[in-house]
């Protein structure tokens, strides 16, 4: 039973330095991050991030699936870049089984790929003018969304978890008629996003979106920022050039990496823009180039996952929000010894301090989502007692052991 | 006691067309989203709806404000439009009214600033701090361009306002230059009064949880939405009136009671939509240092101005 004068006393009632929680639950965050934010009239003195309120302990249930439960296990780590983990576990696994993909097989990747690319950064525009009050470009943005999920419908039967991955290829293909659909729809999904980035040119946006957040080179660099956030702070780094995998590195003369030097949060929102426009000039390509052939090495994907050996290997793909690492180890009887995800918001994450400090309150939400923070990869779990609001964080061995306790009952 | 009875009369037209016009508004704001929106009766579900709550108050709260601050500020807005909608209904001429209806609306924004910081969470005072910057920042130009208006009639009566203009038979803002300044600065002003969309800052949903609000639930929270709308009502009502007044172009005959009644309700209407739906489309929020700077760099010299020329009699 808990006093209601002790609680009322905890409440700070000095209104020079003001304790606001950011989270977990607030309208301008999309999924549960929780920062604890300091502040001094509107100016952010400091921030503390607080993750961990969507663990899952997906790497944990990997090691009892076989590889390709876990296929589809990797797939809901996250629901905007799904076929980005899909690619990158497959890739870990055809590298430690030798298996080579067929070149149409590549190609298709590649498409979903960008097309994932701009859904994911439509979703994150709109977010983002949401957050500054701009609930009309966010209802737009969206509504263009819209048509890049009708097209994953048209190509591979879902919306949001594709399932077009498969270990040695992909298990959906384009005939002709699908490829014309495409077209279409990309021309007016140009025309959409050229209007997008007019919106995102008013002067309203602008003045809440210049100057804020900024994150310099230098910082960014010792943080290992990556992806949008690394370009808009002028790192010039993208998966796709630096270490090509799927269809990209014969494509590589047909997209630039778009960087900003002035690291605000319009800086990360613009190259997000552009990088729009040159997925759709990707997409145009893999289409033209399409090459003729099989879409998969073996079409009993049973058979071939018998055949993966012991091993271990790591994959890097570029996923919307930036570098996505695999390191996976197999145990040579259809199941793994270790899977291991490191996400692209876990570092872009550690960069939200040193944006923040000095903002004011009404940046906080702008800042948060200009990173584009996907927090269901979040690795631990912390649970708050509500008596002693005392804080434990339940680590991965701890769930191991309640798993035990669970399986002997 | 004419006048009591007048207003008693007018409350519950306040409270229905008040609802009405928010319905409009959020029908209107989704059509220009490309969504189909509401209908026009949702904000009177919310509001039975919101009643039929549970009346929360937090630990930390101090009670006794929190749970008296809500129907104060509705019945302040509400009388504040009753007012208006009085003296153009049965023509009674309240002095001083115009004061009067300019101090109630103030209060029912005050009340709800007061309400956030008795609710003991720290986003209901970081609310309570930005909207009164916001206060400040509309408040003055607000009342200089309804003081230019008073001073061109020379009296302090809404009544009298709109019958100088009947007399005229010509609205003010057409009629002499420094009332379309005054016109515009107090057009200006609406959307900060109102809070909508780029001057919304204190309450602000994904930075601050709707400040203020962030603790009321219930019947508490639809008490405060009516006075929200209530006062929007009072000032676009204000603005079709005392610079708009359309009936007035009709002749003397025509131009008291129901009919013209009807005719500024249908432009207060209009100033809502053009004041209200409109920016709150097309602008993202500012924040509180820009917002204040807008409104004493451009709404505050375009009353002065006002005042300024009302007095050389332009």
């Amino acid at each position: 039973m808990v006093d209601k004068r002790d609680v009322a006393k905890e409440i700070e009632v000095d209104y020079t330095r003001l304790r606001i929680p950011f989270g977990s639950v607030h309208p301008a965050l999309k999924e549960p991050v929780s920062l604890r934010v300091t502040v001094r009239k509107e100016e952010i003195l400091d921030v503390d991030v607080v993750l961990g309120h969507v663990h899952r302990g997906i790497e944990a249930l990997a090691e009892n699936r076989n590889l390709v439960q876990t296929l589809y296990l990797v797939e809901r780590i996250c629901g905007i870049c799904s076929h980005s983990h899909t690619t990158c576990y497959v890739q870990t696994i055809e590298e430690i089984g030798g298996i080579q993909p067929p070149e149409r097989a590549l190609y298709l990747r590649t498409l979903i790929f960008e097309l994932e690319r701009i859904h994911s950064h439509l979703f994150l525009l709109g977010v983002l003018a949401y957050e500054v009050g701009f609930d009309t470009l966010f209802m737009f943005a969206w509504h263009v969304r819209e048509s890049v999920l009708d097209l994953f419908e048209k190509i591979t039967g879902n919306r949001v978890h594709h399932s077009m991955n498969t270990l040695g290829g992909v298990r959906w293909d384009l005939d002709q008629r699908l490829i014309d659909d495409v077209r279409v729809a990309l021309k007016d999904l140009h025309n959409s996003v050229r209007r997008i980035y007019d919106f995102f040119q008013d002067k309203t946006v602008e003045k809440r979106l210049c100057d804020v957040g900024v994150l310099d080179k230098d910082t960014a660099q010792k943080l290992c920022v990556v992806g949008p956030t690394a370009r808009g702070s002028g790192v010039n780094m993208d998966v796709r050039r630096d270490h090509p995998y799927a269809a990209y590195a014969n494509l590589n003369d047909h997209f630039s990496v778009v960087v900003r030097e002035k690291g605000d949060a319009y800086a990360r929102t613009e190259v997000r823009l552009l990088e729009l426009f040159e997925s759709i000039n990707l997409i145009q390509k893999v289409l033209e180039e399409l090459p003729d052939g099989p879409i998969r090495v073996e079409d009993n994907v049973i058979r071939l996952m018998r055949r993966i050996p012991e091993g271990e290997a790591i994959s890097l793909v570029e996923a919307p929000r930036g570098e996505l690492l695999y390191f996976v180890k197999t145990n040579g009887k259809e199941g793994l010894w270790r899977l291991k995800v490191r996400t692209p918001t876990i570092p872009n994450v550690l960069g939200l301090k040193p944006m923040l400090v000095g903002c004011e309150i009404a940046d906080i939400p702008v800042v948060v989502a200009s990173v584009d923070p996907c927090m269901a990869c979040a690795n631990r779990l912390a649970v708050v007692d509500a008596v002693t609001e005392d804080e434990k964080i339940v680590d991965m061995d701890y769930l191991r052991r309640r798993r035990r306790k669970t399986w002997k009952l | 006691m004419e006048t009591l009875i007048a207003l008693l009369l007018a409350f519950p037209l306040v409270f229905v067309i008040s609802i009405l016009f928010d319905g409009i508004d959020r029908k209107l704001h989704a059509r220009m989203q490309r969504r189909i929106g509401p209908p026009i009766t949702q904000p009177l579900y919310d509001f039975l709806k919101l009643f039929s709550k549970e009346r929360i108050v937090p630990t930390t709260a101090s009670s006794a404000i929190f749970t008296v601050l809500p129907p104060t500020a509705a019945a302040a807005s509400i009388l504040g439009a009753s007012i208006l909608l009085a003296t153009l209904l049965f023509g009674v001429s309240i002095g001083g009214d115009l004061i009067v209806v300019l101090y109630l609306l103030a209060m029912s924004s005050v009340l709800v600033m007061v309400g956030g910081s008795s609710s003991g969470n720290p986003y209901g005072a970081v609310g309570f701090s930005r909207k009164m910057s916001m206060l400040i920042a509309y408040e003055v130009p607000l009342l200089l361009s309804i003081l230019s208006a008073s001073l061109k009639v020379n009296s302090l009566s809404h009544y009298d306002v709109v019958s100088a203009q009947i007399m005229a038979e010509s609205m003010l803002a057409l009629a002499f230059p420094s009332m379309a300044v005054a016109a515009a600065a107090f057009l200006i002003c609406i959307p900060a009064a109102a809070d909508a969309v780029p001057f919304d800052v204190s309450e602000a949903k994904t930075e601050i949880v709707y400040g203020p609000l962030v603790e009321y639930g219930g019947p508490f929270l639809a008490l405060f939405k009516l006075a929200k709308s209530a006062s929007n009502l009072a000032l676009t009502l204000l603005a079709a009136t005392l610079f708009f007044y359309l009936p007035a172009f009709f002749g003397e005959g025509a131009s008291l009671g129901l009919g013209s009644l009807i005719i500024c309700l249908v432009f207060a209407l209009f100033f809502w939509f053009l004041t209200i739906t409109v920016p709150r489309t097309v602008f993202a929020r500012l924040k509180v240092g820009q917002a204040f700077k807008f409104y004493w760099l451009v709404a505050l010299p375009l009353s002065v101005v006002a005042v300024l020329l009302s007095v050389l009699g332009l």
